[in-house]
């Protein structure tokens, strides 16, 4: 059997960071934390056995800074690097680096990022796969007689897209075929004014969709098995708030469907390690593959509750060459686990992040409750980096009494010296389309919208 | 709460013992993966540095580059065809040593001499390049460098190819004594020749630009660039210092402070250098083409009518003084703003060549309608700040040889000049007059009488005096609606003589400075006519109507040859 990895520099800071040293404290694994000047105090700096500073505050000079997380690597000795989510972890040039350098890389290897990272690329290798991808025009469009053509042929709604685009200018839906001409001609017009250019796309529009993704987990040995969905549709600006596994809107037929779609895609991706598939889910149960993400990812805790996996320890042994240790047949969704996004921000201020001191600080315990954290009292929260500062994950049998469990919980979270989102949190808890499951990607943004109307 | 020493470590929890890898590879960075900047000192990655242009991707110093890699960096793939690759020089002082010193230097960098120099390729216009290799003797010019050099330029002049120079140099080679001495003097001649067959010569300064080769063929380019931060100079920072017995400046004698000294056109980043070098070669190769014209002749019919209304007294007419007020407007257009809506491709020149970069002149090459023109504008700014900068758009003597050279090169070229004129009056100051203010305008309207290319100046805003003149010798001389040109300020007219400053308004009655009085005195030859409230909102008002009338002078005068031009410039100044 191969040899286990012994030391591991976790190069992240954060919740996370402590997260993988606890994992590897219970594997018996040495832990060598990274840190930047303003982290000294840090939990993940105190709670690892050896701890190394790597440079000042901003994260280019020290938690992205490629020499230094590697040199810090070979000199404290350590045979692998766990990147956590964020920073390094989705560079395929680091990932290229520790290869070269003889470490282990506790992800998938360097060419697979890069590929997964391009989204064309991403896209074309899923086609081939044969997992679904928003349908759309291959060639450029330029004439909207052409377009009425090709929408037809992709099916209604459409959203007619400038190729040079972006910020949402010579962007323009159409619902039906009767709309397609004129939104044509504006999102062209638009364009023309915008960048200068009518170069023009259609694709399929996926109104109201369901941000659903698939964990899976892949060895070295060939073995790709998924560990079930999470709703991921509860998200503002695309930063996630709330997840939850499983999800409402998928039967047990539409798992099984959208599980062989990501287990078929991380295999043609030829991906080891753990890694989540993010696909768009339209009413109808059609589902889109958005992209793939070759991280472990902030929601992975619901996914672990729910199968009674830990997707840790398993990324340290899929990476120390060991065969996986489930097989799909062992892998059963139990119960029902949510998970809230805990940040320092302000949410009547524009979520305005809201660094500071904590002074003073209580967090709930109890049956069914977890919380993946880095603060502690008197722990001051620096503003350089991301302002998530907790996770409150829940389980119960099921969704209902989860949510009950989460507001109970997220009632009993006491932080103070800081601003934070509980409340907001709450408030979605008890929102009633929330609690009905009625929930799609643009749920925060209508929220907010009548909230700006009341 | 503090943290330290407080938890209980993993080797306490697992109760396991330290640990001996039984891996058969240890981790460890292998051989080359990471460099050391020597400019700020990190680690960095080496193939960054390879792929980011050789620039510190932490610091953003910049590396030296061998000389191959330049030209890759520099032409299009696989165009490199090079030129006396075997050539190398002799001992001419039997200095001990040196042979073997050569042979141990070519060993070791696998270059035959200090300069690679051959034909290429930049975005598919042929160019002779010529690099300096920093490894090679600090790339100190002996015999064979100038021999490589003088030998491509002549080439180069043979096969009417423009000529790239890549410096980086200690200077001479001590060495070579007195021969290398002279490839100063062998390298400037066969420049002077190719200049002379009307091609051009670009010289871009590398880290370091040292000695000889700063004094011979570095800085005689038609167009000098510099890449940041060098060091250029001919005495070194470390000689001047111990003769003059103190510290330098920080920045002394770097690119920056050449630019401020006039000596450079352009500070370039390496990223950006291959599509500058290419922009300007496409503008000199397309010199003395024909150029398609707008349909102008109809239009330009319909503007001489509106001009001529003008020329007739209307109801509600502004005096004089009500004019000066308005070309004095602070949210009048500037002459920048001509630039850029009348021109594409704008590429800014700087400096004198002589002490400094005034910046109450801006200059350049750009296209007008597809064609290439040089053009210069008085410029005043349009905040404060930018005022103080631009001097109130007053120029120095520097301002006026900076606009001198840059007519001169556009004769080199065949390039029309277009001048945009708008100044108080040239700058009156102590350091002007130590520079030869009037010298310098002398000089520009003696060289613009002559100058063998269609000169156009259009005044905008203010035409104060012999500041304005010097930028005003042309073919032909058009003035906005509401601007002034005079022999003096109305201000200055008033206090000369009637020895009072405040009679402003009625000096400009008297002055008849307005355009309507200078073209009925035949002193210009077009009125363009603006809106009520002229701004940068209504400015293509304007510049619609000058466009449509540059085209039609451009017909008219590029048709001509050099000496009607010259002829027909001399009697349109002759009869005034």
């Amino acid at each position: 059997m191969s040899q286990m990895i012994k030391k591991v520099l976790i190069a992240n800071r954060g919740e996370i960071a402590v997260r993988i040293i606890r994992a590897c404290r219970e594997m018996g694994i040495e832990t060598v934390a990274v840190y930047s000047e303003a982290d000294r105090d840090a939990l993940h700096t105190q709670l690892a056995d050896e701890a190394i500073c790597i440079g000042p505050a901003p994260s280019t000079e020290s938690y992205l800074s490629m020499d230094r997380i590697i040199s810090a690597t070979i000199i404290s000795g350590a045979d692998a690097i766990h990147p956590g989510f964020g920073f390094l972890s989705e560079n395929s040039r680091f990932a290229e680096l520790c290869e070269q350098c003889n470490i282990t890389f506790i992800g998938p290897g360097s060419d697979v990022i890069a590929r997964l990272g391009n989204k064309q690329e991403a896209r074309n290798t899923m086609v081939a796969a044969g997992v679904p991808v928003i349908p759309g025009s291959k060639e450029p469009v330029y004439d909207a007689k052409e377009g009425a053509k090709i929408a037809e042929e992709i099916g209604y709604p459409v959203i007619v897209k400038a190729a040079l685009g972006g910020g949402g200018k010579g962007m323009r839906v159409a619902q039906t075929p009767e709309e397609f001409e004129s939104s044509f001609q504006t999102a062209q017009k638009e364009t023309q004014m915008a960048f200068g250019d009518n170069t023009m796309y259609i694709e399929h529009f996926v109104q109201h969709p369901r941000h659903i993704e698939f964990q899976i987990l892949a060895d070295s040995h060939g073995h790709v098995i998924h560990l079930g969905e999470r709703d991921c549709s509860i998200q503002r600006n695309h930063q996630k708030m709330i997840e939850e596994s499983p999800s409402v809107a998928i039967s047990e037929e539409l798992r099984r469907k959208m599980g062989e779609a990501a287990v078929k895609a991380a295999k043609a991706a030829g991906y080891v390690n753990a890694g989540t598939i993010e696909f768009l889910l339209e009413k109808n149960g059609n589902f889109y593959f958005m992209e793939m993400n070759t991280r472990i990812q902030v929601e992975h805790p619901v996914t672990e509750w729910v199968t009674g996996i830990d997707l840790i320890k398993e990324q340290i042994r899929i990476a120390s060459g060991r065969e996986l240790s489930y097989r799909q047949e062992d892998v059963h969704l139990t119960g029902h686990a949510i998970e809230c996004r805990i940040n320092a921000e302000n949410p009547e201020k524009g979520f305005r992040p809201s660094p500071g001191t904590i002074t003073d600080m209580y967090l709930p315990g109890g049956k069914g409750i977890r919380i993946d954290s880095a603060i502690y009292s008197g722990y001051t929260i620096p503003p350089y980096y991301d302002s998530m500062i907790a996770k409150l994950i829940v389980w119960a049998k099921n969704r209902d009494e989860a949510i009950r469990k989460m507001r109970s919980a997220l009632g009993e979270v006491i932080i103070e010296g800081i601003d934070t989102n509980v409340d907001y949190q709450y408030g979605i808890l008890e929102n009633p389309d929330y609690i009905a499951g009625n929930i799609d990607i643009e749920f925060i943004e209508e929220l907010e919208r009548a909230r700006k109307e009341a | 709460m503090k943290l330290e020493n407080m938890f209980k470590k993993t080797r306490a929890v697992s109760g396991r013992k330290g640990y001996i890898s039984l891996r058969e590879r240890r981790p460890e960075v292998p051989e080359g993966l990471l460099r050391k900047c020597n400019k700020c000192g990190s680690a960095i990655i080496a193939e960054d540095v390879k792929r980011g242009y050789y620039i510190c991707p932490k610091c953003g110093g910049y590396f030296r580059v061998h000389a191959y890699r330049r030209i890759e960096m520099i032409a299009d793939d696989g165009t490199f065809e090079e030129w006396d690759k075997e050539l190398v020089g002799e001992n001419p002082m039997d200095y001990k040593g040196y042979p073997e010193k050569l042979a141990a230097v070519q060993e070791k960098t696998n270059l035959t001499e200090a300069v690679v120099t051959g034909k290429a390729e930049i975005n598919g216009m042929e160019t002779v390049i010529g690099v300096c290799d920093g490894r090679f003797l600090m790339s100190s010019m002996g015999e064979a460098v100038g021999e490589k050099i003088a030998r491509a330029v002549e080439r180069a002049t043979k096969e009417r190819l423009p000529v790239i120079l890549f410096a980086c140099s200690g200077g001479a080679r001590m060495q070579e004594g007195i021969t290398s001495l002279m490839q100063m003097a062998k390298t400037s001649a066969a420049l002077k020749r190719h200049s002379d067959a009307g091609l051009l010569y670009i010289s871009v300064l590398t880290d370091p630009t040292t000695g000889g080769v700063t004094a011979s063929f570095a800085m005689l380019g038609d167009v000098i660039l510099a890449e940041p931060k060098a060091l250029i100079g001919f005495a070194g920072p470390r000689v001047i210092e111990q003769t003059i017995g103190q510290k330098l400046p920080k920045g002394f004698q770097r690119s920056e402070f050449l630019l401020e000294h006039g000596f450079i056109d352009r500070i370039v980043e390496r990223e950006e250098l291959k599509t500058v070098l290419s922009e300007i070669l496409q503008m000199h190769q397309e010199s003395g083409r024909t150029y398609k014209r707008g349909a102008a002749s109809e239009r330009d019919a319909a503007l001489e009518e509106q001009m001529e209304a003008l020329a007739a007294p209307e109801e509600e007419e502004l005096s004089a003084w009500e004019r000066v007020q308005i070309s004095r407007m602070k949210d009048r257009p500037v002459g920048s703003d001509y630039i850029q809506t009348l021109f594409t491709d704008f590429m800014e020149f700087h400096g004198d060549r002589y002490f400094a970069d005034d910046k109450a002149i801006i200059g350049g090459i750009a296209r007008f309608h597809g064609r290439p023109v040089t053009v210069i504008a008085q410029a005043k700014g349009t905040s404060t700040k930018e005022n103080i900068e631009r001097n109130f758009g007053m120029p120095s003597p520097d301002g006026y040889r900076k606009a001198l050279r840059l007519m001169k090169q556009a004769e080199k070229f065949g390039r029309p000049v277009i001048c945009f004129v708008d100044t108080p009056g040239a700058f009156c100051g102590l350091e002007a007059e130590e520079r030869g203010q009037g010298e310098a305008i002398a000089r520009n309207i003696y060289e613009m009488s002559g100058l063998k290319v269609p000169v156009l100046s259009v005044i905008i805003g203010e035409g104060g005096s012999g500041g304005a003149l010097a930028m005003a010798t042309a073919d032909e001389v058009w003035m906005l609606e509401n601007s002034v040109y005079s022999i003096l300020s109305p201000e200055g007219f008033a206090s000369i003589l009637w020895k009072d400053s405040t009679k402003a308004k009625e000096a400009a009655e008297v002055m008849k400075l307005t355009a309507r009085d200078l073209y009925k005195a035949g002193i210009v030859e077009k009125v363009i006519p603006e809106p009520a409230h002229y701004t940068v909102l209504n400015l293509e008002e304007v510049t619609d109507r000058l466009s449509e009338g540059m085209d039609r002078f451009l017909e008219t005068y590029e048709s001509m040859s050099a000496e009607e031009l010259t002829q027909r410039r001399y009697e349109r100044f002759r009869r005034m």
